[in-house]
């Protein structure tokens, strides 16, 4: 499909045609704060966000989501799955977070396919946006996204000033644009050429991170003493887990509160928390913390590549800003690349 | 079992519902439990192979990954040996006949059966190690002519903590050049039998490298004395077989707490060669 145009003026009607036949998932501002939440239309979507403090993985990874409910008082314990999403339209993701979603298909869309993924994952449509600007931590680059691209999304907006540029990057984005093909214009052929100039300065501000060699490097750093003099400062909070893209370790849980009828359910879980690999017995493979933080990176920049050929990180930057102890996944990156 | 048709497959991560139609007290500890799906067809299609896990729960409690210790040579139920450890332990050890159990799996790979045949077996296992090759030492038993020589080396710290008594007193000794070798740590006054740990010497008095896969399960530490002892008597690293172990949640790969470098115990493990383990980083 040919790439189109829509007026800025235009986008809260187009939002309100969608959230009309889907369940819209957009950036408003909450307190001051970006997050993605589900809308009943275009009021209130903030589209010259930075990024939202938590990923949009929430909509395909909840960080907690019923599996089934049972009654332990009856004597055939007929479990009952968790019912299904509605069809969705996540609206207004960034490239480093649509690259996030490829990254948990490797994951959720492997081997024993897992259906409470996949059953969101089929049913939403991505319209990802792209960035202008960047935070002074964004370091996408360094895994080969690019801020005018975005992989993975069905739809690309790019902000041309006083227009988007739309771009279908898949049947289910052009399906989509097929609900409101009376609020798109033709693109005069200058969309492109104008969404490079748009996104340059995003592309060229961020951080400058170089992934070579950082891999092979890893592979004979498991015994390295920078785990244990970099894992020093780490308070085990597990922010850094909880606000990443790419992160998708969960824990299984049953909850009945004191009642027969109960619910099995699943939460995320951090590496960093020492229960995380503690088992009955006391078998503690992951000990302290320089064993925990050890894990988190190698996990991203090592074990991930070995498993599924690419790298667990993205470049978003929450990890890094928002620690409070700055352990900053581009320091340690560099830090590998110096030591000996 | 499901009555929702709004997903496209079920998940692997719901159970399904079995009953425990026998329960076996090995010793104070541990109880086995034969169990058989209620639904017709699950256990006919479970497919395990020897040395596979399955995911055990009582809804309300939790999950748990248990090695099925029963060949699928032995039809028609599954069986699990259950030591009472932790919180999920403890509530499957106050079951009775005829209660609910969920299950789902089976998980991991499985020992090397189909490589090992035309040799001889050499099984070291420490208390409740017993439980994964048992699955092993029934299938090579139960399909006798493809093995050669089997010797069973079992050692565990008291009389009443060796598990399976009716196995390796009455039933494997009596099988065709298949052996019995067990040893207490320390004097019992149950036991007349061997005091002291496994050791090469008494080993190498039944056995030897030639033609022999040599396979053992125990405690951590039991198990890097034994790979030690297998290296001595002159095995291959790819030929010396054990299993891994790590807390699991998921038994399907995703939930990221088992794994050992860019391994999952669940999926890729829990049994691993020498060569194997020797490429995996020391946290285990």
């Amino acid at each position: 499909m040919a790439d189109k145009t829509i007026k800025k003026d235009q986008v809260k009607t187009m939002l309100n045609k969608i959230a009309q036949s889907n369940q819209l998932i957009a950036p408003i501002q909450v307190d001051g704060i970006t997050l993605f939440k589900p809308v009943q239309s275009g009021e209130g979507v903030v589209l010259d966000y930075q990024n939202a403090l938590v990923p949009p993985k929430d909509y395909f990874f909840p960080q907690s989501e019923k599996m089934f409910s049972y009654d332990i008082t009856d004597p055939s314990w007929a479990i009952k799955l968790a019912e299904g999403v509605p069809n969705r339209v996540l609206f207004g993701a960034r490239p480093c977070d649509v690259k996030s979603i490829l990254l948990l298909d490797k994951v959720f869309d492997a081997e024993f396919r897992d259906d409470f993924y996949l059953d969101k994952r089929n049913k939403t449509t991505v319209v990802a946006i792209s960035c202008n600007e960047c935070r002074h931590t964004c370091f996408c680059g360094a895994f080969g996204i690019s801020p005018g691209e975005a992989e993975g999304a069905d739809v690309l907006l790019t902000d041309l000033g006083d227009k988007y540029l739309v771009e279908a990057l898949t049947d289910k984005g052009v399906s989509l644009l097929a609900n409101f093909s009376d609020l798109l214009t033709d693109d005069d052929g200058s969309g492109k050429a104008a969404k490079e100039k748009a996104v340059a300065p995003a592309k060229d501000k961020q951080m400058k991170i170089d992934m070579e060699g950082v891999k092979a490097k890893l592979d004979n750093m498991f015994d390295h003493p920078m785990w244990a003099t970099e894992s020093m400062r780490c308070i085990g909070c597990g922010t850094c887990t909880f606000v990443c893209p790419t992160c998708h370790c969960f824990d299984i849980v049953d909850f009945n509160n004191q009642s027969s009828v109960g619910y099995r359910y699943r939460c995320a879980d951090s590496c960093q928390f020492a229960n995380f690999t503690r088992a009955a017995g006391g078998h503690q493979p992951r000990p302290s913390k320089k064993e925990r933080t050890r894990q988190r990176f190698m996990h991203k920049l090592r074990y991930f590549v070995d498993r599924y050929g690419d790298f667990g990180c993205v470049g978003c930057g929450r990890c890094l800003e928002k620690c409070p102890v700055n352990l900053d996944i581009a320091q340690i990156i560099n830090k590998v690349k110096e030591v000996g | 079992m499901c009555e929702c048709k709004t997903r496209e497959v079920a998940s692997p991560l719901l159970p399904h519902i079995a009953t425990v139609n026998k329960i076996i007290q090995e010793n104070e500890n541990i109880r086995s439990y034969q169990v058989t799906f209620d639904e017709p067809g699950i256990l006919e299609n479970f497919g395990n192979l020897p040395g596979n896990c399955g995911m055990l729960s009582i809804l309300g409690v939790g999950e748990g990954m248990i090695s099925i210790t029963s060949s699928p040579t032995r039809k028609g139920m599954l069986e699990f040996s259950i030591a009472k450890v932790g919180r999920l332990t403890t509530a499957i050890s106050e079951l009775n006949e005829g209660d609910k159990i969920a299950i789902r799996g089976p998980y991991g790979n499985n020992f090397p059966f189909e490589m090992m045949k035309g040799k001889n077996l050499l099984i070291i296992a420490g208390g409740i190690g017993l439980a994964p090759v048992r699955s092993l030492i029934d299938y090579a038993l139960d399909n006798r002519d493809d093995y050669g020589r089997v010797d069973i080396f079992y050692g565990a710290r008291t009389y009443d903590l060796l598990t399976f008594k009716y196995d390796i007193f009455d039933r494997w000794p009596k099988i065709k050049d298949t052996h019995v070798h067990i040893t207490l740590d320390a004097p019992d006054p149950k036991w007349d039998g061997r005091i002291g740990f496994i050791t090469q010497d008494w080993v190498e008095e039944s056995c030897s490298a030639e033609n022999t896969i040599p396979v053992t399960c125990g405690p951590p530490v039991m198990i890097n004395i034994m790979l030690k002892l297998f290296k001595k008597m002159g095995f291959k690293d790819e030929d010396i077989i054990t299993t891994l172990e790590m807390n699991m949640r998921c038994g399907v790969g995703k939930c990221g707490r088992c794994n050992i470098g860019d391994r999952y115990i669940c999926v890729d493990g829990p049994v691993f060669n020498l060569a194997q383990i020797q490429k995996l980083p020391p946290e285990y």
